[in-house]
């Protein structure tokens, strides 16, 4: 049966009247994406807020692009309406992030803004909020980039119990000395 | 006759009886182990009948229950929280996390051995342990009481430089305050 | 001299008994809401286990001179209402002819505020905001119940013309009835004050665990809090004691002082054990209600 994307299309469709330079795709269905570059989001959140009827904001999320030197931040919208999820994404250089403050079209994009530059660095010039989030006292880079070696830092900074060194799977010896029988569909999940 | 030593050893039977029978537990419960903690204290499993019940604040409390993961920041908040407690104090160290990290091996906010930070006097592992275990592991620490052994307490204030110079190494910028404890 | 001797070896016993006593209700208090809630529950004596260990344990805070009084405050004030309610009736037993004098309900009542406000001050030194709201909810819940209290305490005295423990004791040995009849408005004023002067479950509100981190104790540890069970103790044998004296025609020996006081005791621990907590302005709404009214009547009933 052919999926029909009306409401879909008709968001779209006002999408593509209302902004230039933005590419447009309907990912699937209730889920409709916005690529725009990063001086449209506050203008795209706007309009959605007012004349799209997205009175809901969800979630601002972070991606590392490290391949191409950039990171991707996702503003995701939600009508309780239309019932479409709007996912506006923009891309900002990795070196020296700095992300256009939209904490006074929804008050709560403050808290993931705190979470997003403490985790990933990014910059958000003139909104209030205290520096420290979630970590205390951090001195490294933020550890949410790719670049960020978790082990390095880990070894470095705390010790392991001893004895535990070959991290062996010990999973199939343990079955085999008390006569138990691993099941199909764990010896997927083993380590060698 | 008073330093006469049957008299003391009588004395220190009764202490010690009384205090492995009466344990004022402080759960410190920012790990996934505190959802097995009402289990262990309701109906069912029903930890009084030990005489283990809950204290509201470290000052009342004889036992630390440190249930789960710890993160460096909920660490500083542990620590003074155990250096609030009055002697004699006792901790016990609940699940894998607190004993090699768990589930987070290669966390970098998640501290890996809690007995390099605070003395430990019980571990109960498993993610999670259920109340049969943590009942086992108050069983356990009701022996070492009983048997004068659970000196977690003595064991800190002796070695409270090598304690402080780990604090100090997971705890960057942290005043560390003298308290009157 | 031997009197003196006799006297002071009388209140002494009269403590014991008070704190013994005071404790196994305590503990069968636990055993109780065990057994409702189908636990096993611990044993009767863990009161005195716990007890115990408190004492024996390190005490090493340090807030302020008041902090160190506040406890002190709370037993002194136990102790001495305890020296002032007689335990038995009459001659009553050899050991138990304490310190009290013709006991005066007037003094009794003031008496048995002063350790609230001991605990008031010391909690206060203590900085602990816990603590601040623990004693503000105390002492709101205590504008609560003591009007009822004092309103059937008031009737009594009015009704029979006297202000002595030991006369309203004496009245009752001579009618041959208990006061509970003769002025029932005022019994049971009386005893819906006791639901919230022994702070139990719904009115216990002031140490609400969950709430306020035990209120008022909170920066009490070790000795302290020991001594503050002790004194809870001594002054629940208090007011059972205070109660079967001037409701229930007093004891003749201490058997019958124990079936009563726990006859009383049943009442605040079975409505409380089935009661989920009040929050303020609803336990002190509670008192200005039928309590109230009650204690209103009773005056009426006391004057025609």
């Amino acid at each position: 049966m052919e999926t029909t994307f009306i409401k879909e299309e008709l968001l779209f469709r006002q999408l593509e009247t209302a902004f230039e330079n933005v590419v447009l795709e309907i990912a699937r269905k209730e889920a409709v994406l916005v690529y725009a570059p990063k001086e449209l989001v506050a203008p795209i959140l706007l309009y959605a807020k007012e004349k799209l009827g997205y009175k809901s904001f969800s979630h601002l999320s972070c991606v590392d692009w490290i391949e191409n030197d950039e990171f991707e931040l996702v503003y995701i919208l939600w009508s309780p309406e239309t019932k479409i999820n709007l996912f506006v994404k923009t891309r900002i250089e990795r070196e020296n992030p700095i992300m256009e403050n939209t904490d006074t079209i929804w008050r709560q994009i403050n808290t993931y803004q705190r979470e997003i530059r403490e985790m990933f660095g990014v910059e958000f010039p003139g909104f209030i909020g205290e520096k420290e989030f979630i970590l205390e006292d951090w001195e490294e880079i933020p550890p949410m980039r790719r670049d960020f070696d978790t082990l390095d830092y880990v070894s470095e900074t705390f010790d392991e119990r001893p004895g535990r060194e070959d991290k062996q799977d010990v999973r199939e010896r343990i079955a085999n000395r008390s006569g138990e029988e691993i099941p199909d569909f764990a010896k997927k999940y083993s380590r060698e | 006759m008073y330093n006469d030593n049957n008299a003391q050893t009588i004395v220190e039977y009764i202490k010690n009886f009384t205090r492995k029978n009466s344990l004022f537990m402080l759960a410190y419960g920012t790990g996934c182990g505190a959802i097995e903690l009402p289990a262990t204290l309701t109906s069912r499993y029903d930890a009084e009948r030990l005489g283990v019940r809950g204290a509201a604040t470290p000052r009342q409390a004889d036992l630390l229950l440190i249930t789960g993961y710890l993160s460096t920041k909920t660490l500083k908040r542990v620590i003074r929280v155990y250096e609030q407690m009055q002697d004699p104090k006792y901790v016990i160290g609940f699940g894998s996390c607190t004993i090699n990290g768990g589930m987070y091996w290669d966390s970098y906010n998640t501290i890996k051995m809690l007995d390099k930070y605070i003395p430990v006097d019980v571990y109960i592992n498993g993610c999670m342990p259920r109340p049969e275990s943590v009942i086992a592991g108050f069983k356990e620490l009701q022996r070492l009481i009983s048997e004068g052994k659970a000196d977690g307490a003595t064991k800190y204030k002796e070695n409270l430089d090598w304690y402080r110079e780990n604090q100090k190494k997971v705890l960057k910028n942290w005043p560390l305050v003298e308290y009157n404890w | 001299m031997n009197t003196i001797l006799f006297q002071l070896f009388g209140a002494l016993a009269t403590i014991l008994l008070a704190f013994t006593v005071g404790m196994f209700y305590g503990g069968i208090r636990r055993k109780i809401i065990a057994r409702i809630q189908n636990r096993v529950g611990p044993p009767i004596y863990q009161n005195f286990l716990d007890v115990i260990k408190l004492y024996s344990k390190e005490t090493s805070i340090h807030h302020g001179a008041m902090q160190h009084m506040g406890p002190v405050f709370a037993i002194t004030a136990s102790i001495t209402s305890l020296m002032f309610v007689p335990v038995l009736n009459g001659e009553g037993w050899f050991w138990f002819k304490n310190l009290n004098f013709s006991g005066d309900l007037i003094f009794l009542v003031y008496m048995m505020v002063f350790g609230s406000l001991g605990m008031a001050l010391g909690a206060g030194q203590t900085g602990n905001p816990n603590s601040a709201i623990g004693v503000t909810r105390g002492l709101s819940q205590m504008v609560g119940y003591e009007i009822p209290f004092v309103m059937s305490m008031v009737a009594l005295m009015a009704q029979f013309h006297t202000t002595s423990i030991t006369g309203l004791m004496n009245i009752q040995v001579q009618e041959n009835t208990w006061l509970m009849f003769s002025n029932p408005f005022a019994f049971i004023a009386a005893v819906l004050a006791m639901l919230g002067m022994f702070h139990y479950s719904p009115f216990d509100i002031v140490h609400a665990p969950a709430e306020v981190a035990s209120g008022p104790v909170s920066e009490f540890g070790g000795k302290y809090l020991g001594l503050m069970m002790s004194s809870g103790s001594i002054f629940a044998f208090v007011k059972l004691t205070l109660f079967v004296n001037i409701f229930m025609g007093g004891a003749a020996n201490l058997i019958e002082l124990v079936i009563k006081t726990f006859a009383l005791y049943l009442i605040p621990v079975l409505y409380g054990v089935t009661s989920p907590r009040y929050r303020t302005e609803q336990a002190i709404t509670y008192f200005w209600k039928w309590p109230l009214f009650f204690g209103v009547i009773a005056i009426l009933w006391a004057s025609f």
